[in-house]
């Protein structure tokens, strides 16, 4: 098993009227109601914690993209991800972003994802999502009628791009480029490990079975509504004749941790609430463009990631309803163990995501939980599925051959006095 | 009143099959539907009282399958395919008659080809942009909250048949099988009109406009909160052979809210 620390970045100062005054938290939440230099400390507190997850021993830690969206400030995920390529040395770089329709030649994400991997001596995951409707149709103006089509072609070029020695031409419908010839390339050979975020369609198991990558089912409902959805995904991997090795899974589940599940409910109640009932809070027309779903996953009527229907998005809950609809894993660290050994185990997924910041909660709590989860949780669990070789997780340099920020400028200090 | 016929219409390989929906016998008129799609009801069928009325149905409309959309891959492709259903039927210089969306497809037709139409009537048509009037998004409203800005008068029989629509979009899982088949098939159809309108519905046509020379009727409702009558001020200024008629009490869809005072105009214009 390996657990990785992944944030949202949720914005911390949604006014207590907020459902009554705006319609959604994403897409066309006037931004006047953000505040920069607050954000400048909630980026640099944010950062801290996904560093603080490394000092822990988390396996990776996980940043994603979104955009023109309260509760995930992080357009540029590889913004992100190169502070903490400079800031951490041990754990592994889950970078899911980056929506490949959305970036015009897609050879910068190529390039970009090439630079990471490069500055952290290979510890860089690559995610590919195709990106929620909102981000990719309303926020970026992308043609819902042809995103897959340009996914597709998106991801081949990027690819290529990451294998070939060469300098070639690429003619395709949405990109021609008469050069391509990836400066730098990735240390990871023959490119970092792939891993695609998805919604539960048919097409992206497919898509990830296609090309071994692994898939990243990320909800907002918890472990225990996402039964059926994984259930799909080892039937269709048998049915497609691939292995049913768990690695090739992996699970996004909000957990909060204190020393008892009664104090749980006291200290994290509040940023729980300020989650499922501010930052969910979502308008139905902006929420899937025309064509963004095939005819055959709008016919599947498969539950979106967001925006279907409220009732199972967790809005107007209570505390004990979330719980035990597994929307949150929350308690004491064995209560918490228990029901992460029962994910585990019933979604058969070799990768939990965690995340360990929920909507408003702050750094105090937020790393308690975390070091809970370090100490109390993640030894017990990390057995599980070892027989199984993990296909999808990055081939760094050797720890000594790894590059430490700042010793440059001392070693060059040595000879400076001439 | 007539009863319209549907029936497939092959228009060759490489391009789409689609359904196509007739009624009634004299001039030709073709027309170019909406993002709705070919409804039935309103004007067209006092139409076709006058007029052999031929409403070609867009890939993914209808009975026209999505996947013929593939073969439309941008808008020149849509404007050719338009000439391709005129081929297919034997049409020479008809009546052209497009509303919204089919007014936009109907005046880049006329544009392109102007010796192959012989008159065109465009309904509030989009493919233009303004700043200060933008277009309503059709793509980033609920159904309910777009009624509103197609019909003036929300208790119009029109507005009322469309209103039923709204049941659709409930968050319960209690549709009927039919139910679900209506809601994918105006999802697949808005997502034809998305192909070519997404995310801002201007598609260069201002550029094109003084290259319509066939007499032209603009037919705008004068009370359009979809797209404001003050777009028709822009046919006029570059269309040198059209006339502006804005139609009183009546949203952005004409045909729909106002059916009577359109096919009147329609046909006035026609010199029927």
């Amino acid at each position: 098993m390996k657990f990785t620390w992944f944030h949202l970045m949720p914005y911390r100062w949604l006014p207590d009227d907020f459902r009554e005054r705006y319609h959604s938290v994403w897409v066309d939440l006037p931004n006047g109601i953000y505040d920069p230099v607050k954000g400048h400390d909630l980026y640099n507190e944010y950062l801290d914690m996904l560093e603080y997850a490394e000092e822990c021993g988390f396996d990776a830690i996980a940043v994603n993209e979104h955009h023109q969206n309260a509760y995930g400030m992080m357009p540029s995920p590889n913004i992100m991800a190169a502070t903490l390529a400079r800031r951490t040395s041990k754990a592994m770089l889950l970078v899911l972003g980056n929506s490949i329709v959305c970036y015009n030649p897609p050879t910068r994400i190529a390039e970009e994802f090439a630079m990471l991997d490069v500055i952290s001596g290979g510890r860089l995951i690559a995610g590919f999502p195709v990106g929620t409707s909102m981000d990719i149709n309303y926020c970026s103006g992308q043609n819902p009628a042809t995103v897959r089509d340009k996914y597709r072609e998106g991801h081949e070029l990027i690819v290529k791009s990451w294998t070939t020695r060469e300098p070639f031409a690429f003619n395709g419908k949405y990109t021609k480029l008469r050069y391509v010839n990836l400066w730098p390339r990735p240390i990871q050979q023959p490119h970092p490990p792939v891993w695609i975020p998805g919604l539960g369609s048919i097409e992206t198991w497919d898509f990830c079975a296609q090309h071994d990558y692994n898939y990243s089912y990320l909800s907002f409902s918890g472990y225990k509504r996402a039964q059926n959805m994984m259930n799909g995904y080892w039937d269709r991997r048998v049915a497609l004749g691939a292995d049913d090795n768990p690695h090739s899974a992996a699970f996004f589940q909000q957990i909060c941790i204190s020393e008892t599940d009664a104090q749980c409910e006291k200290e994290w109640w509040p940023h729980v609430d300020y989650f499922f009932n501010k930052c969910l809070h979502l308008y139905p027309g902006t929420s899937e463009a025309p064509g963004y779903r095939s005819e055959a996953s709008l016919r599947a009527g498969i539950v979106a990631q967001v925006g279907n229907t409220s009732q199972n998005m967790g809005v107007n809950k209570t505390w004990k309803e979330l719980v035990d609809q597994g929307y949150i894993i929350a308690g004491s660290p064995e209560t918490v163990r228990q029901q992460l050994e029962e994910l585990i185990k019933g979604l058969r997924v070799g990768h939990v995501l965690l995340g360990c910041q929920i909507g408003s909660a702050p750094v105090e709590l937020v790393n308690r939980s975390t070091k809970l989860a370090s100490t109390h949780i993640l030894p017990k669990l990390r057995h599980i599925f070892s027989d199984f070789e993990d296909r999808w997780w990055p081939k760094p340099l050797a720890t000594g051959r790894r590059a430490v920020p700042g010793a440059y400028n001392k070693a060059g200090a040595i000879g400076a006095p001439r | 009143m007539s009863a319209p016929r549907s029936r497939m219409l092959e228009l060759g390989s490489g391009r789409p099959t689609i359904e196509l929906v007739e009624a009634g016998q004299g001039p030709n008129l073709l027309f170019m539907h909406g993002a709705g799609g070919v409804v039935w009801d309103g004007a067209l069928p006092l139409l076709a009282k006058h007029f052999h009325v031929y409403a070609p149905v867009l890939p993914g409309y209808g009975k026209s399958a999505a996947l013929g959309l593939d073969l439309l891959e941008d808008q020149f492709d849509l404007f050719q395919h338009g000439f391709d259903v005129m081929e297919a039927l034997g049409l020479e210089k008809p009546l052209l008659v497009g509303e919204s969306l089919g007014g936009w497809i109907a005046g880049e037709m006329a544009a392109l080809r102007p010796k192959e139409v012989g008159k065109l009537a465009v309904l509030a048509p989009v493919g233009l942009w303004r700043d200060e009037a933008p277009v309503t998004d059709l793509f980033g409203l609920s159904i309910g909250e777009l009624l509103p800005f197609l019909f003036h008068d929300m208790a119009s029989s029109g507005a009322k048949a469309m209103s039923q629509l709204t049941t659709l979009m409930s968050e319960k899982d209690d549709k009927t099988q039919a139910q679900v088949d209506q809601l994918i098939a105006l999802l697949m159809g808005f997502r034809t009109a998305a192909k070519f309108l997404f995310p801002v519905p201007e598609t260069g046509l201002e550029r094109r406009l003084w290259r319509i020379r066939v007499p032209t009727l603009v037919l705008w409702g004068a009370q359009d909160r979809f797209i404001a009558p003050s777009y028709a001020e822009i046919w006029a200024k570059h269309v040198k052979n059209a006339q502006i008629v804005l139609i009183e009490r009546c949203g952005h869809l004409l045909l729909q809210e106002q059916p009577e005072a359109s096919a009147k105009e329609i046909q006035r214009f026609a010199g029927i």
